[in-house]
């Protein structure tokens, strides 16, 4: 999947993340967190974030994410809309293989 | 604190008694509404407002919340509808100006700190930002002993701003001059470029930039483009000349920089006035040049618009350079001609 444009998910809101990735062509995925939980979960968010990119198969972005808490399934759903928002895809889902990383 | 139920209200300057419901609200927490804004967002509980904030351009400004409603998450929720608003605009660039005790909560939306005063903070947030924009600079370093700068707006070009650009290009061995790129002047930014560039093509040492988000900006420097109180302009011109000094002069080794003395414009004036004081503490030596004259007669570029608002563009020529003038007298700039006569513009 190819970031094509800027793409968003999420809100400030408490338990929530909000990500914005933008396209980063040949320069790999770069993230830049804020986390009111930096300290205790800042590692395992920015795991997240990584690996839900890689299994959609986007290998370029420059990810900005600013989390007020958010559990896993959370960040997971969040960039997952945020790339196929980006990468402009907005039919034709590949549900199937998004349902196997939840369960 | 549930506050589902508020109901959310977005509205641009033309509806009138919600503005100024939201003018009354924010003055009683000592506020002002911005005078640009393009879009306010306001949350009501049944009749009272909860929180409002706006946005100018790429700026969120006028942001506050009832202090019934502080600290309840109400803040996250409008900064939320903000960012979508700008998204949907296509600017991933945000500016925001707050006080410095509000640093913190907003680094918290992803904002960045770029410049500050004692009075205020400049922060950022997306791409491109301040670190893009300096390396983007840097490609248009040139080596020499003395790099000057000089900042311009030329609306429009003048024999004055010529004069001063020929006096620093003879007393430099590089010159970086910047236009002011924000489309809030009377000339749009890419003829102001294009004449300055024309006008001064026999000056081999001298390079024009595009000044962009970061100097002279309504991003950066608000009140340059609207009458405002003067304690806010030089608030405004602090933020804008640490900005320059940090970012700007470091990535092309810029030493001097030089700018016309200010007659007319308190605006202007105030902003020299800060350069002076601040310019030095970044290493940077301030050169204020009297205007130039003719016969007495010192040349601007808002007699020009004035000349020209009055219909009497032919006693302007005296005051242009040969590449002014021949746009003047073009098809394009009927146009401008036109809105020249329609409207009173500071810059």
């Amino acid at each position: 999947m190819e970031l094509k444009k800027v793409g968003a998910a999420g809100t400030y809101e408490s338990s929530d993340i909000y990500v914005t990735l933008f396209p980063n062509e040949g320069n790999g995925i770069e993230i830049l967190l804020k986390s009111s939980v930096e300290k205790q979960f800042g590692t395992q968010i920015r795991k997240v974030i990584r690996e839900t990119l890689e299994k959609l198969g986007v290998k370029d972005a420059k990810v900005q994410a600013e989390d007020t808490g958010a559990l896993d399934c959370i960040i997971r759903a969040r960039v997952e809309t945020a790339a196929h928002r980006a990468a402009e895809i907005t039919e034709n889902f590949n549900w199937e293989e998004l349902d196997k990383w939840t369960n | 604190m549930d506050f589902a139920h508020f109901e959310e209200i977005i509205i641009d300057t033309s509806d009138k008694s919600e503005i100024k419901e939201v003018v009354k609200f924010l003055d009683s927490q000592n506020l002002l509404l911005d005078k640009n804004v393009d879009k306010t967002v306001i949350f009501k509980d049944g009749k009272n407002i909860a929180a409002t904030g706006s946005i100018c351009g790429k700026s969120l400004r006028s942001i506050a919340v009832s202090p019934f409603y502080q600290g309840g998450g109400v803040i996250n929720r409008l900064i939320t509808k903000l960012i979508e608003i700008e998204y949907q605009n296509d600017n991933h660039h945000i500016f925001i100006f707050t006080k410095p005790q509000a640093k913190e909560s907003f680094s918290y939306f992803g904002f960045n700190e770029i410049a500050s005063s004692e009075s205020a903070v400049l922060m950022e947030k997306g791409l491109p930002d301040i670190s893009d924009y300096q390396k983007n600079l840097k490609k248009s370093f040139v080596d020499g002993k003395v790099i000057s700068s000089i900042v311009m707006n030329c609306n429009p070009f003048t024999l004055g701003h010529l004069y001063l650009i020929e006096k620093t290009s003879k007393e430099s061995d590089i010159v970086h001059i910047f236009i002011v790129e924000e489309d809030k002047s009377t000339f749009p930014s890419d003829i102001r470029l294009h004449l300055v560039k024309e006008g001064t093509k026999h000056l081999k040492n001298v390079y024009i930039h595009k000044g962009g988000d970061y100097i002279i900006s309504s991003a950066t420097f608000p009140s340059y483009f609207i009458k405002d109180a003067d304690a806010l302009v030089a608030s405004h011109a602090l933020i804008d000349i640490d900005l320059f000094g940090k970012y700007i002069a470091p990535s092309l080794k810029i030493t001097k920089r030089y700018a016309g003395n200010e007659p007319y414009c308190k605006v202007t004036s105030i902003y020299n006035d800060v350069m002076e004081r601040i310019l030095p503490e970044h290493g940077i030596e301030f050169i204020k040049v009297d205007r130039k004259e003719i016969k007495g007669d010192i040349i601007s570029a808002s007699k020009v618009r004035a000349l020209i608002k009055e219909g009497k563009i032919n006693e302007a020529e005296k005051y242009l350079p040969e590449s002014t003038w021949t746009f003047l007298n073009s098809n394009e700039a009927k146009a401008i001609i036109e809105k020249i006569k329609e409207t009173i513009s500071r810059h």
